[in-house]
């Protein structure tokens, strides 16, 4: 039934226009700037000299490699450290006849209600020796019960009799979740993972509370202190600090920006995820 | 006898446990570990002498200091009308998009409105300190002049301003959360059963009645679990508001996190580790009991389901 457009529709329409338009502004005036090499930028959404040099002056900057490199890094291994616990906790946590299942299961979702704090958090951290360390960064968020709860509700989909057939196949645990149990979500694995890939690319805090050495700091931490004016990069060519700043912002939110048409389906899923077992 | 039947039982299920190990590991370190430093909340412990058991001295300095309160107080009216705020404007934006014919166009929008919750606090907090600008590199404050309502030398430190600052930070996280949170509203619509217009449509209800009696109370439900959910986290706010913040407005825009952040590492000062804890502590347990409360109220209304 196909409905006839109605003034309503064209206004609604409207309406979305403008809220896009307002959502995708910012950005967008980022993006112009970092490439416009005439101050005052002001209102225009168009650059007036336009000219690379603010991104210049980002890559030749021998102090901006190393936090980028920090970024990817943290951003790979985390999120192969964070699949890889949530997922073997979630296999476990459908095994209902395990002795011990439900108190395992209590025992994190206890963690979603009460925590220590960020000052008794820290001291453990500190007196195990992994403050000032990558360790930290990497290991410390990649235990994420919510999305270990969100893995269980899809391993919760997965036939039993699968699981009864590799049993009776002779496969041990470890072999059923490698052979059957990972093949079969790759879908939840995307989503999830690309989440928490996400997580480790936009990590602040736990840098911020745990991370006091400079060489350590992430793209994030950098991008704060040259924004905050406290660090700027020295401005090559004709760029001035504002060109600097704007082009750092794109540097680390445009690897995002490529991929996210193509992923954004993925993100959506990892919501409903959770959603569609009501 | 018993004994010998569960450990053949647990014998069975060995391989199990050894893959749950890594995962008992990080939780007793990363969770449980700093659960026992909360007994640091009753020492004066500041991390070079061995602390001193003070008993409760700790809790009776904080609710003597007018700066805990201000900052409890923020934490809970920044995070309760930020999550109104975003809430009501998702649902608002979920069911005007739902009426959108046009597939491709409904796509687009959905694709640009979703960006923002990507982008990091640090990454959102640089982009509107940008605009926001009070130079003639800020988008907003050039427009206030061209527009006439300010001339040059009055501009604008919205960041910077006890009276703009609350606003502007609302105003952020609409841009950055309303759209992702629609992803959640839009599936509870796709999930109506089209029938139910169609008959509407038959028996002659207008767009507003089917909106007002159909699209509503089936978004109704999904709009209380996202809230209570929410409301279960409001004790936890802390980096959108850190990196948004700076030492003019902190009267306004401290929250609890915050609070114990500055007490501890930027004090100027040996750090009060014991004092700290016990404001974390006192934070915990609130978010404990928001989270309880939240929790009997939420098997109230979604028939016996909790959130935890």
């Amino acid at each position: 039934m196909r409905e006839k457009k109605t003034l309503f529709n064209y206004i609604n329409a409207f309406i979305f226009i403008i809220f896009a338009f307002l959502i995708f502004v910012p950005l967008w005036k980022v993006l112009v700037d970092s490439v416009d090499l005439k101050t005052a930028y002001g209102m225009r959404l168009w650059p007036a000299e336009f000219g690379w040099d603010g991104y210049a002056s980002v890559f030749r900057n021998p102090t901006l490699s190393r936090p980028l490199l920090v970024s990817v890094f943290t951003t790979i291994v985390g999120t192969a450290v964070a699949l890889t616990l949530c997922t073997m906790g979630a296999y476990v946590l459908i095994q209902w006849n395990m002795p011990g299942r439900t108190f395992f299961a209590n025992m994190l979702l206890f963690t979603m209600i009460f925590n220590g704090g960020m000052i008794p958090t820290f001291l453990v951290l500190k007196s195990l020796h992994l403050t000032n360390t990558l360790w930290v960064v990497i290991l410390f968020p990649a235990l994420n019960v919510y999305n270990l709860v969100l893995m269980r509700n899809f391993f919760e989909g997965i036939p039993a009799s699968l699981f009864e057939s590799a049993e009776l196949d002779g496969c041990s645990p470890m072999q059923t979740f490698l052979r059957i149990v990972l093949p079969m979500s790759k879908a939840a694995l995307a989503s999830i993972g690309l989440m928490f890939a996400v997580t480790y690319w936009n990590d602040y805090t736990h840098y911020k509370l745990y991370i006091t050495d400079s060489k350590l700091y992430n793209f994030q931490m950098k991008l704060r202190s040259i924004v905050m004016g406290s660090d700027l990069p020295s401005a090559q060519g004709n760029a001035n600090e504002n060109t600097v700043s704007n082009a750092a912002i794109i540097v680390i939110i445009i690897p995002f920006m490529i991929l996210y048409p193509f992923l954004q389906k993925y993100f959506v899923k990892g919501v409903n995820i959770g959603a569609v077992k009501e | 006898m018993k004994n010998k039947k569960l450990f053949l039982k647990m014998y069975k299920y060995k391989g199990f446990y050894l893959m749950f190990l890594p995962v008992l590991v990080f939780a007793i370190i990363f969770f449980y570990a700093p659960m026992f430093g909360i007994r640091f909340a009753f020492t004066n412990y500041n991390g070079i002498k061995t602390p001193d058991f003070v008993g409760l001295d700790n809790f009776v300095r904080m609710f003597g200091v007018p700066s805990f309160w201000k900052a409890f107080f923020n934490t809970i009216q920044i995070s309760v009308i930020k999550l109104v705020l975003t809430t009501t404007i998702a649902v608002v934006v979920s069911i005007l998009l739902n009426e959108i014919i046009n597939i491709h166009f409904k796509k687009a929008v959905q694709t640009i409105i979703y960006l923002p919750h990507f982008m990091s606090w640090v990454v959102t907090a640089s982009l509107f300190t940008l605009i926001l600008a009070p130079t003639s590199h800020g988008l907003v404050n050039t427009m206030l002049i061209n527009m006439g309502f300010i001339n040059e030398n009055e501009m604008i430190y919205f960041l910077g301003k006890e009276s703009t600052w609350r606003p502007v930070y609302y105003l952020i996280n609409i841009w950055k959360e309303t759209g992702w949170q629609t992803v959640i509203f839009m599936a509870t619509l796709a999930g109506i059963n089209t029938e139910l217009y169609e008959a509407a449509s038959i028996d002659g209800a207008g767009r507003w009645q089917k909106m007002r009696y159909i699209t509503f109370p089936a978004l109704a439900n999904t709009i209380l679990t996202v809230f209570i959910l929410n409301l279960a986290k409001v004790m936890n706010l802390f980096e959108s508001a850190f990196v948004l913040q700076n030492d003019a407005v902190l009267n306004t825009a401290n929250v609890l996190e915050t609070y114990i952040y500055y007490q501890t590492f930027n004090s100027g000062s040996i750090p009060n580790y014991g004092y700290t804890t016990a404001v974390g502590l006192f934070k915990s347990l609130v978010g404990c009991v928001l989270v309880l409360v939240c929790n009997q109220w939420s098997k109230k209304v979604r028939d016996g389901r909790g959130i935890v």
